[in-house]
């Protein structure tokens, strides 16, 4: 009987302790649960590098965090998933569409100087995109406006359909049957930004040689610019550029992730020395949104390889809502039914187990706040399945002691045999289940993930509560002789009849 | 077969080889039926696979707003998506928007919320989308609105994924069963198992074709657990077969499985039912994202308990004759 008692203390304290890490951490529940958004962002090869390692995954991670940093965002997490992803959550978070732009470009800045002697082509150029760009903005639809009081912007410059039609042929682009003036003004802005870089000689500053960015309101116009402070290197390095084209009709291009956004001459009164200082300004004609967005990238650093978001999941916090209550209560009610099944069929023991089942619902919370797990969808489900193995697992015991019961066996020798008899099967099926978990937690993605971790933890839980919990609470209540009844444990008419008369007397 | 043997041999109540006959001619007619279903769904041209790939799979994005208003405004799908065709999407510089013409729309809850599947978006275009719906099915709830997108690379390692995992897992079951059991066991196990996904994939084939219904990821988890369960269930039986060997070893194969499968039965049957009824709880008050999860789970775990008690122990005298 010692032993019994220091098993039940074990699972005293095991109760209790559950009970304190439940009500000190609470359950994290996941963004299917709760809404908000969730992005995950592929991290995709470049240039030499032919597979993504861990070590650049890192790389890309730490670039990442410092631009989420920048957004202000709270309570996001970042993490990494498999060897080439990264996932971000922003709980809460509807409108994921800010963050999708900051994180999914690469952010990779480069100043470079026009090559001699391409003067001509490049107003040409510039001209043409200056034109498509004024028609493409006042097309799209209104944005809604950052400053109520700016003045609405100047009517386009007009591109008839002929003139845009001979642009687009000088260039030789074939535009597509059918499309639309809209596609054909993209097509032709890609042309000439392809062309446009094509005439700029190689980066002579990057990203790398800035040491801040900011933001303000162009002097004049309505726009917004970009503000660079470079370091000294940097500094130096800008001066010499400008220096090189100052009074030139060459152009300094400003070049962001192979899209040149800004082109700039520079006066003949920096012919001596460049322009010094250690700072420059953008001016792209950004509005306030985009020149915030590019602020953080900059601050962020460029990001060592590309990113490419693959998968974006908003959820409205109330259909989350529904999914959890609608979820529990189904969830519930299925157990309640499970109780009342065992109590009625089994008996005492059916009792014991409805309370030994208790317990591993609460033990298997307690190592979800514990790990921590978060709980999804899936998760949930797979929390559901492993209560059934659970259950399984008692079923197969009390079977195990009505059959040596029925087969004339003593009351505690029955339960003994019942329970050392049930093991092989229950190990088996266990162990199966197991090696399911270990498959799905370590080839599958996501959601299967969540679901092999709740069902691993529910199986191995359901190991030691079948076969300590239910053993010792039922072995402690056999140490009362008034429960030591075989009728406690099926029906009087299933007994051989010999043991009927001498089972009364409460035999050991 | 039913020879009298010297040892008092336990007389089971019921003997699964006086039914044997009926439980393989069930399960070879609804094997075939689910074949069929399949079949037909990879020859369906709108399908063009054994089962309808849902978004998970395919990738695009999927919209669903929920309107702010009772009584709403009547609202048809047709509706909606001559508006989509005729929105003008904002892209990145120098790419061309997808064209929403392809949209698929569905109207739920009697016109209260709409269901949209489109093509690919980022995230500003399909806040465009939302911005448009907001101005002509508005006012919006926007505590209900949820938008999912999936790159079309990321749907095929999902698929990738999860079949792998599967094929795996088989593996490490028979590789156990093997070594505790034997190798016919083994095969028998793994034949239930592909009795018992093959079934559920084939109800889903025909809901796909008759209903439309999709299989997402979460269909993917679901036949993972009917294997997992599948085999559990079988193995019992087994344990049972294995452990009788000693007392009844004499007897003919078959009349040790009519005992083992007599004794389990109870606890087979009992098992199924408690795990069937969290799961009926789950389809009549689970959310409706859990709902064809909890159909397929329950399906598959019938038909699990079917296997595991009709063919795993009836097919073994078969097999180990030779």
């Amino acid at each position: 009987m010692g032993r019994q008692q220091g098993w039940f203390a074990l699972i005293l304290a095991l109760t209790i302790a559950s009970g304190a890490l439940l009500a000190n951490y609470g359950l994290q529940l996941g963004l299917d649960l709760r809404g908000g958004s969730q992005l995950t962002l592929q991290v995709m090869p470049a240039g030499a590098i032919t597979r993504v390692d861990t070590e650049q995954l890192e790389a890309v991670k730490d670039v990442l965090e410092r631009r989420i940093n920048g957004l202000g965002v709270a309570e996001s997490t970042l993490q990494a998933v498999g060897s080439d992803q990264l996932v971000l959550q922003l709980p809460g978070e509807q409108d994921p569409s800010q963050a999708a732009r900051v994180l999914g470009s690469t952010a990779l800045l480069e100043f470079r100087a026009q090559k001699p002697g391409t003067e001509q082509e490049m107003q040409g150029l510039l001209g043409l995109k200056r034109q498509a760009e004024s028609v493409l903005r006042s097309k799209r639809p209104p944005i809604a406006l950052d400053d109520p009081t700016a003045t609405p912007p100047p009517p386009p410059s007009s591109l008839s359909a002929e003139d845009l039609a001979k642009a687009l042929t000088s260039l030789g682009i074939k535009v597509p049957a059918g499309a639309s003036e809209v596609d054909q003004l993209e097509l032709l802005l890609r042309e000439t930004n392809r062309r446009i870089l094509a005439l700029y000689g190689p980066p002579l500053i990057t990203g790398k040689d800035l040491t801040s960015a900011g933001r303000q309101q162009q002097a004049t116009g309505t726009g917004w610019e970009v503000t660079l402070g470079f370091n000294r290197e940097g500094g130096e390095k800008f001066a010499a550029l400008t220096q090189s084209i100052a009074g030139t009709n060459r152009v300094l291009g400003i070049v962001l992730d192979g899209r040149s956004i800004s082109e700039a001459s520079v006066g003949e009164q920096f012919k001596v020395a460049g322009i010094t200082g250690g700072s420059a300004s953008i001016t792209g004609n950004f509005s306030a949104e985009e020149a915030r967005d590019l602020e953080v990238q900059l601050r962020g650093g460029s990001l060592p390889l590309p990113v490419k978001i693959v998968e974006v999941r908003t959820v409205g916090p109330s259909l989350g809502a529904e999914n959890i209550r609608s979820s529990l209560v189904a969830g519930l009610s299925g157990l309640a039914l499970v109780a009342v099944f065992m109590a009625v069929v089994y008996r005492l023991p059916g009792m014991v187990a409805v309370v030994a089942l208790s317990l591993y619902a609460l033990f298997n919370l307690a190592i979800y706040a514990l790990i921590p797990v978060t709980l999804t969808l899936p998760g949930i489900a797979g929390f559901i399945l492993s209560v059934g193995m659970a259950v399984d697992a008692n079923v197969l015991i009390f079977e195990r002691i009505k059959e040596e019961l029925r087969a004339g066996n003593t009351l505690i020798r029955s339960i003994d045999t019942g329970f050392s008899l049930a093991l092989s099967s229950i190990i088996d099926g266990h162990v199966t289940g197991l090696i399911s978990c270990a498959a799905l937690f370590f080839l599958g993605t996501g959601l299967v993930k969540g679901f092999a971790v709740t069902l691993a933890i529910g199986l191995v839980l359901s190991l030691f509560t079948a076969l300590t919990c239910t053993r010792t609470l039922l072995r402690l209540l056999m140490s009362y002789p008034a429960l030591r009844r075989p009728t406690y444990f099926l029906p009087a008419r299933q007994l051989p009849p010999a043991r009927t008369a001498a089972a009364q007397p409460g035999v050991a | 077969m039913t020879a009298m043997t010297s040892p008092p041999a336990p007389s089971p109540r019921f003997r699964i080889s006086r039914h044997r006959r009926l439980a393989w001619v069930g399960s070879i007619l609804a094997c075939s039926l689910s074949v069929l279903g399949l079949a037909l769904c990879w020859l369906n041209p709108s399908i063009g696979a054994p089962l309808r790939p849902g978004l998970d799979f395919t990738g695009g994005t999927q919209v669903q707003v929920e309107r702010d208003c009772s009584p709403c405004k009547p609202v048809t799908a047709a509706e909606v998506r001559e508006g989509l065709a005729a929105l003008a999407l904002p892209s990145p510089e120098g790419e061309v928007a997808p064209s929403l013409g392809s949209a698929s729309v569905q109207v739920l809850d009697g016109g209260r919320s709409l269901l949209l599947r489109l093509p690919a978006l980022d995230a500003d275009q399909s806040k465009a989308v939302i911005d448009d719906l907001a101005t002509r099915v508005g006012p919006l709830l926007s505590s209900g609105t949820s938008v999912n997108t999936i790159g079309p690379t990321l749907g095929s390692r999902l698929l990738q994924g999860s079949l792998v995992s599967l094929l795996v897992s088989f593996a490490g079951i028979a590789v156990y069963i093997t070594f505790s059991y034997s190798g016919i066991f083994a095969g028998l196990a793994l034949l239930c198992l592909a009795h018992d996904v093959l079934i559920t994939c084939g109800l889903f084939a025909w809901l796909g074709l008759l209903q439309g219904i999709e299989v997402d990821s979460l269909f993917a988890v679901s036949l993972i657990t009917v294997a997992g369960y599948s085999v559990t269930d079988t193995v019992v039986v087994y344990d049972r077969i294995r452990e009788q060997r000693r007392t009844l070893g004499d007897l003919p194969l078959v009349e040790q499985v009519d005992v083992a499968v007599d004794a389990t039965l109870t606890r087979s049957l009992y098992t199924s039912f408690t795990t069937l009824l969290p799961l009926v709880a789950l389809i009549f008050f689970g959310g409706s994202t859990l709902f064809w999860f909890a159909v397929a789970l329950t399906v598959g775990i019938a038909v699990g308990s079917w296997s595991s008690i009709g063919l795993a122990p009836t097919l073994l005298p078969v097999f180990s004759k030779r």
